[in-house]
């Protein structure tokens, strides 16, 4: 028998996307449409704390426990304090976990020292007022005495002086005497990243300025602009500020924990490992997926939405014949390197630039946000928009101007489907919904995963996962201590 | 190439005169002063290239974008001498064909163009091809590089926000710093980075 579609994350009203009045369908409510648990796919992902029946109190005793580690000696009395955060955080789980692991941190702080003043300083992507707005969704602001607010790449820098030579952060994120550095782990854009110090990221993206942001995704290459944030955080001058991280730890399934450490690379190794194990698995199944149709259906912007913990830009960038995590590859199918090396009829410049993965045969666009350069994604898949709603917030998105000219518009959901179906002549869907300890799929792509799967965990296992440790220096001791 | 469709509007009963609008406008399209004794917000719509920055960044929330008819911020390459066209973009280290920004999906060729036709200042690179106009993050550095391949030296304009300062390439990562941080495979992306910029040019404009 059949399980049920799991529960879509809702959609969620935002400058960013459609009212939510507008969403008239979701892709869980198709026909044919039934789940599959991550834990019959990957049966060793760890033990979840949230969502698990409880409330985010549970993420408090986690956060609370994890401090209980932690050196605080860097925040003298009277000292100024800024916790970091980034807009990531909050699209998880609706944002409960992270918005919780936040509060808790300044509580903790607050008790533990004598400083004078703690701030909540959240970094956004692209969408400038997103943080703003889960800010004030989380009653945050409150929670920090009117001391919470968003930062932009665009607002005032401070330059940095690194091994790199100048580059600049965001004068907001450094203007306290100490940081705290508050993230979360899933591997995200690992198209981007890697899986290369994956925890330190966020100083050079969220906590940057657009000087150096542009730096790594034009400057230095697909995975030597890791060292971007890497550069930063080793710096003198983020060195006599940072006191301590926190992160809320991902696995595909939820919040597995709270980790805290007053060293950064020990937390990253951990990060490291977790990363490339849980969501290392779950990647490379989607990947070896042979064809399909996606469905978007996610309050974020076109390659944020998420299935089964992971985002669908990590599809789209990786396929069976591409590893995402391998380090050899230079280049995944997307990333914003990649994408520059398609000449103005669409052609690659050189022949090594893989293809976006040839197995997404069609996209239904049901929901997702603007705020993203997204016109490739529809460039390089035939693409559905279901909505002229939709449709026209794309066209008046500056990030978005061409996105409308390659795909298609839709009245409604039933139709694309019906239209990508037979133009793709796939019967496996896949919908990116961002439901939880599941993924919504089609029944003939339920019975292909399961099928697959086992196969997929143990090469990963056995052939991946030590070749990705070894590539990263990790050593497969601490791996197996870590697991 | 950019198309713009819309304009910054400020509502002047919310304004609070904070001048974060100023700052952050990436082509000093806007000036915050006072007439009169009373505040007032000058957007000149010659330059606005509707990119949002001030829409989003407002903190009283008195900006809005409003529809214009739509024109566009293009430079035809065709008008120059297309070997120094492809010299520029060689020099700032980019293929002709590739593009620059990923909003606008620029290609290298017409910001060199730009360049050839005068423009001078990272916003004149703006206004005349589009680039930087979409979300104004991400190309910053691909603005600063052809600057700097044109011989051309920016300051930072003390007011503003905007244009800070170019930052290291590929192409200046000290050779210690690549052999220390072999994870980071700096050789190997330098590789990608040279056979893509000296790939052939598919639709070679040369006449």
């Amino acid at each position: 028998m059949q399980r049920k579609p799991l529960t879509p994350a809702p959609p969620r009203k935002s400058q960013y996307g459609v009212d939510p009045k507008y969403v008239a369908m979701r892709g869980a409510e198709l026909e044919n449409i039934t789940s599959v648990g991550l834990r019959e796919l990957v049966p060793d992902l760890p033990d979840v704390i949230y969502p698990n029946g409880q409330g985010p109190e549970v993420v408090r005793r986690a956060t609370e426990k994890a401090l209980s580690h932690v050196d605080f000696s860097k925040i003298k009395d009277g000292a100024t304090v800024n916790i970091l955060a980034s807009h990531h955080g909050f699209t998880f789980l609706g944002g409960v976990p992270y918005a919780e692991m936040l509060r808790t941190i300044k509580d903790v702080v607050q008790r533990e020292t004598k400083a004078k003043e703690i701030r909540l300083r959240a970094g956004v992507g692209m969408r400038f007022r997103e943080t703003e707005e889960y800010i004030k969704s989380h009653g945050l602001d409150e929670h920090f005495q009117g001391k919470a607010k968003g930062m932009a790449p665009i607002d005032a820098g401070v330059p940095i002086e690194t091994e790199l030579g100048t580059l600049y952060g965001l004068k907001a994120a450094y203007d306290a005497d100490v940081i705290i550095h508050a993230h979360n782990s899933d591997v995200r854009e690992v198209h981007f990243h890697r899986q290369v110090d994956r925890a330190v990221k966020p100083f050079g993206m969220s906590y940057a300025r657009v000087e150096t942001r542009s730096t790594y995704h034009w400057n230095l290459g697909p995975r030597a602009a890791n060292f971007v944030a890497r550069a930063i955080f080793d710096s003198p001058f983020v060195q006599d500020k940072f006191s301590f991280s926190v992160f809320a730890m991902m696995s595909p399934m939820g919040l597995v924990g709270v980790d805290a450490d007053n060293d950064l690379y020990a937390l990253n190794d951990r990060v490291t490992i977790d990363g490339m194990k849980y969501y290392g698995k779950i990647i490379t199944l989607l990947s070896n997926i042979d064809e399909c149709v996606v469905v978007l259906d996610f309050p974020c912007p076109v390659p944020y939405v998420f299935a089964a913990g992971v985002i669908y830009a990590n599809l789209v960038a990786s396929s069976k014949d591409l590893d995402l995590f391998d380090l050899d590859n230079p280049l995944p199918g997307y990333t914003w390197y990649t994408e520059t090396y398609y000449d103005d009829r669409g052609k690659p410049l050189i022949p090594e630039v893989p293809p976006v993965n040839p197995a997404i045969k069609c996209v239904v666009h049901n929901y997702a946000w603007t705020g993203y350069p997204a016109a490739f994604f529809a460039e390089q898949t035939p693409t559905i928009v279901v909505g002229k709603e939709q449709a026209e917030h794309f066209d008046r998105d500056p990030m978005n101007q061409q996105y409308m000219k390659h795909a298609l518009l839709s009245d409604n959901l039933k139709s694309a489907m019906n239209f990508a179906y037979r133009v793709s002549g796939a019967d496996k869907v896949i919908i990116f919904d961002g439901c939880t300890g599941g993924v919504n799929v089609s029944v003939p792509l339920a019975d292909y995963l399961k099928q697959i799967a086992p196969d997929v965990n143990k090469r990963v296992e056995s052939v991946l996962l030590p070749k990705w440790l070894a590539q990263r220096n990790v050593d497969p001791a601490m791996a197996a201590m870590v697991a | 190439m950019k198309t713009v469709n819309v304009h910054a509007h400020v509502d002047m009963e919310l304004c609070s005169g904070c001048v974060t609008c100023e700052k952050v406008c990436p082509v000093f399209a806007i000036t915050v002063g006072k007439k009169e004794g009373k505040l007032q917000v000058d957007i000149d719509e010659s330059r606005c290239m509707g990119c949002m920055n001030c829409e989003q960044r407002c903190p009283e929330h008195a900006i809005s974008m409003k529809p214009c008819p739509p024109y566009q911020l293009a430079t035809d390459v065709g008008r120059f001498d297309y070997n120094k066209i492809e010299d520029l973009c060689r020099k700032a280290h980019f293929h002709p064909k590739q593009a620059v920004c990923y909003c606008t999906a620029t290609r290298a060729e017409e910001v060199a163009a730009a360049l050839l036709a005068g423009a001078r200042t990272p916003d004149q690179i703006v206004l005349a091809t589009g680039v930087g106009a979409g979300c104004g993050i991400e190309c910053n550095q691909t603005i600063m590089r052809f600057l700097q391949a044109a011989g051309i030296a920016y300051e930072h304009p003390k007011r503003s926000y905007q244009w800070y300062g170019r930052t290291i390439t590929a192409w200046e990562v000290p050779e210690e710093l690549k052999k220390s941080r072999s994870v980071f495979r700096f050789e190997g992306d330098l590789e990608v980075f040279e056979r893509v910029v000296n790939a052939p040019n598919p639709r070679d404009n040369r006449k």
